[in-house]
């Protein structure tokens, strides 16, 4: 119920405004996005034929060539919204707060209210290791955390279709620009279909969400009472938002989880919140923070003395 | 009968650096009823989950059908059932399904276990309700199924009839009782209850401030050493006592009062007989527990 009621809110919320994007841009002037486009197109094929150009720029170009003939043989305008864009959008919107938010509420839900009701100690009076136990919640943790990616996946794209109207899965879509030494590099740039792009942006948000649920539980372990361990999640969770923009030359924050969550963006482009982060560097961080989680989670709960 | 279902063997524990528990030792036979009894803080709680393994003693070790809960945990939890303060179950599943589940973790319990557990604690009617709607008397009563369904034999209940009424406590105690008797079921009870033991236990354990301070069987417990003659000349029996026996004695209206060793009882008997006094009765002062309990306890304050 939590759950249904946020997201739908935050869905709600993000429509509007993507609604009143949406009629400003088509409402006001009839925009001819096309003879833009064309002009554009023009501009690069020019310039991909200029013999002084670098091969690694001209082909980054060319894949800018492929993408918008795309656009204007199938006559989409590139910015128009579409189911597949919004879902997308959705999640790098809410990669960082929204649902992680979500997934410590539900998570936490699920191991400190065993302790709350107080139903842990005819689970651990049972003939079952401790570990087992433990072990069950964490894989139901896990379920429901890739149930929750699925739905928001699901209800994100197909109400959003019911107001653009378009699905918009087969658009090209440029991903794999890194940064290297402070410069755009665009050489892995790649060319892929907006579904396989959609995927790529849920399996993250899937990693991300793993991560978020294992350090709940490590939390719920320690504290073992909901309230404080949905309260302390969601101080790092926004707290790690401050560090990253107000401390971004220290060297540790880059090392919190909170400040490696935001995957999707290394994505689209030039994006490096603190000097030496990339794509790798934050899945390595969020996975050892995630696996040391466990195995702390494992140790505490096996020593921990019950006394609800 | 002479074997340990439940063998406390010298266990400590230190929560913050306080001790709470000091060196407690017992164990219970097979189909025997252990009460134990001591004032709210004395440890009774925190040993009983020292038992069901739900906090590890600091030191000492426990065993349970043999096996040790620190070496062995799962055989030595596979016998063991219990109901630690109150039953808390699922409120959104019904008692049926509280019990499935619960069942599931144990080996080999099967859909018949589960119905004859049920049968035993008298709630077939009212099995496939929820949980939430049950009243106190209720849920204890499948706290008690969910104890049993996987047949342990040694079951630890946790002041089992708190909060409920009456009827519910003199129903619950038939059951306890039954399970000893017909299932050889060997049983811990811990109480504050002091009413409740002595109609239940064969046998108590006074615990107070994490220390055991007695331990014997109830019958052993209420007789004491003291002998009251009832005479026609007390006065007379008091001198005797004390210039041939060396015994000091009071006198409580017609009676005289005395602690004697029962070997020496009968050769006072004759002393007094032999000296013209005339012996109405002899008998042994029986003591109520709680007279005992409040002795035993009142001298150790909290803290």
């Amino acid at each position: 119920m939590i759950f249904v009621s946020l997201l739908s809110y935050g869905q709600k919320y993000s429509y509007d405004r993507n609604i009143q994007k949406f009629e400003a841009e088509s409402g006001d002037i009839a925009f001819d996005w096309k003879s833009l486009t064309t002009q554009r197109l023009n501009d690069l094929e020019s310039r991909s034929s200029n013999e002084f150009i670098p091969d690694e720029v001209r082909e980054s170009i060319d894949r800018e060539i492929q993408q918008l003939n795309y656009f204007i043989d199938n006559d989409i305008n590139p910015i128009t919204p579409t189911a597949a864009k919004f879902s997308v959008g959705f999640v790098e919107q809410g990669i960082t707060l929204f649902i992680p938010l979500l997934i410590v509420i539900l998570a936490a839900d699920l191991v400190s209210n065993e302790f709350s009701k107080k139903t842990i100690k005819v689970l651990l009076t049972r003939s079952v290791p401790r570990w087992k136990v433990l072990l069950s919640k964490y894989i139901a943790l896990i379920m429901m955390t890739t149930v929750v990616v699925f739905i928001i996946g699901i209800i994100s794209t197909f109400v959003s279709y019911l107001f653009f109207q378009k699905w918009g899965f087969s658009e090209p879509v440029a991903t794999g620009f890194s940064v290297v030494k402070g410069e755009l590099n665009s050489n892995s740039v790649i060319l892929i279909s907006r579904f396989q792009y959609t995927l790529l942006i849920y399996s993250l948000l899937w990693f991300v969400s793993i991560v978020v649920a294992s350090i709940t539980l490590l939390i719920s372990v320690i504290v073992d009472n909901s309230p404080s361990a949905i309260g302390i999640l969601m101080a790092s969770l926004i707290g790690g938002q401050f560090l990253q923009f107000f401390l971004s030359d220290w060297e540790l924050v880059k090392y919190f989880f909170v400040t490696n969550l935001d995957l999707t963006r290394y994505l689209t482009g030039s994006y490096q919140p603190i000097e030496g982060m990339s794509l790798n560097f934050s899945i390595l961080i969020l996975g050892t923070w995630a696996i040391l989680s466990l195995i702390i989670s494992f140790q505490v709960f096996n020593r921990k003395d019950i006394l609800v | 009968m002479d074997i340990s279902v439940l063998e406390v063997s010298n266990i400590s524990k230190w929560i913050k650096k306080k001790q709470i528990i000091k060196d407690v030792s017992f164990n219970i036979k097979e189909g025997e009823i252990l009460g134990f009894l001591g004032p709210n803080g004395a440890g009774k709680s925190t040993t009983l989950r020292m038992i069901v393994g739900l906090s590890k003693p600091s030191s000492g070790d426990i065993k349970i059908c043999e096996y040790s809960i620190e070496k062995d945990y799962v055989r030595a939890m596979s016998n063991v059932g219990c109901i630690i303060e109150a039953p808390d179950l699922y409120d959104y599943m019904s008692g049926y399904r509280n019990l499935e589940i619960l069942g599931s973790m144990s080996k080999g319990v099967t859909k018949k276990d589960i119905d004859e557990a049920v049968e035993l604690v008298g709630m077939e009617n009212r099995i496939n309700d929820k949980v939430e709607i049950y009243s106190m008397g209720m849920k204890q009563r499948i706290g008690l199924a969910q104890a049993l369904i996987h047949k342990p034999r040694l079951l630890i209940l946790d002041e089992p009839t708190n909060g409920l009424d009456p009827q519910g406590i003199h129903e619950f105690r038939e059951i306890v009782k039954g399970l000893a008797k017909e299932k050889n079921i060997s049983i811990l009870i811990s109480s504050h209850l002091i009413s409740e033991v002595q109609l239940i236990c064969d046998r108590v354990s006074i615990i107070n401030n994490g220390s055991i301070i007695r331990n014997a069987s109830i019958d052993e417990i209420l007789l004491t050493d003291e002998i009251a003659w009832t005479l026609d000349d007390p006065k007379k029996a008091q001198i005797i006592l004390k210039n041939k026996f060396n015994i000091n004695s009071s006198m409580d209206s017609k009676k005289l009062i005395a602690s004697v060793d029962s070997e020496m009882l009968s050769e006072i008997n004759k002393v007094l007989v032999d000296s013209e006094i005339k012996i109405k009765y002899v008998e042994n002062k029986k003591r109520t527990l709680e007279d005992l309990f409040l002795t035993l306890t009142d001298k150790h304050k909290i803290g």
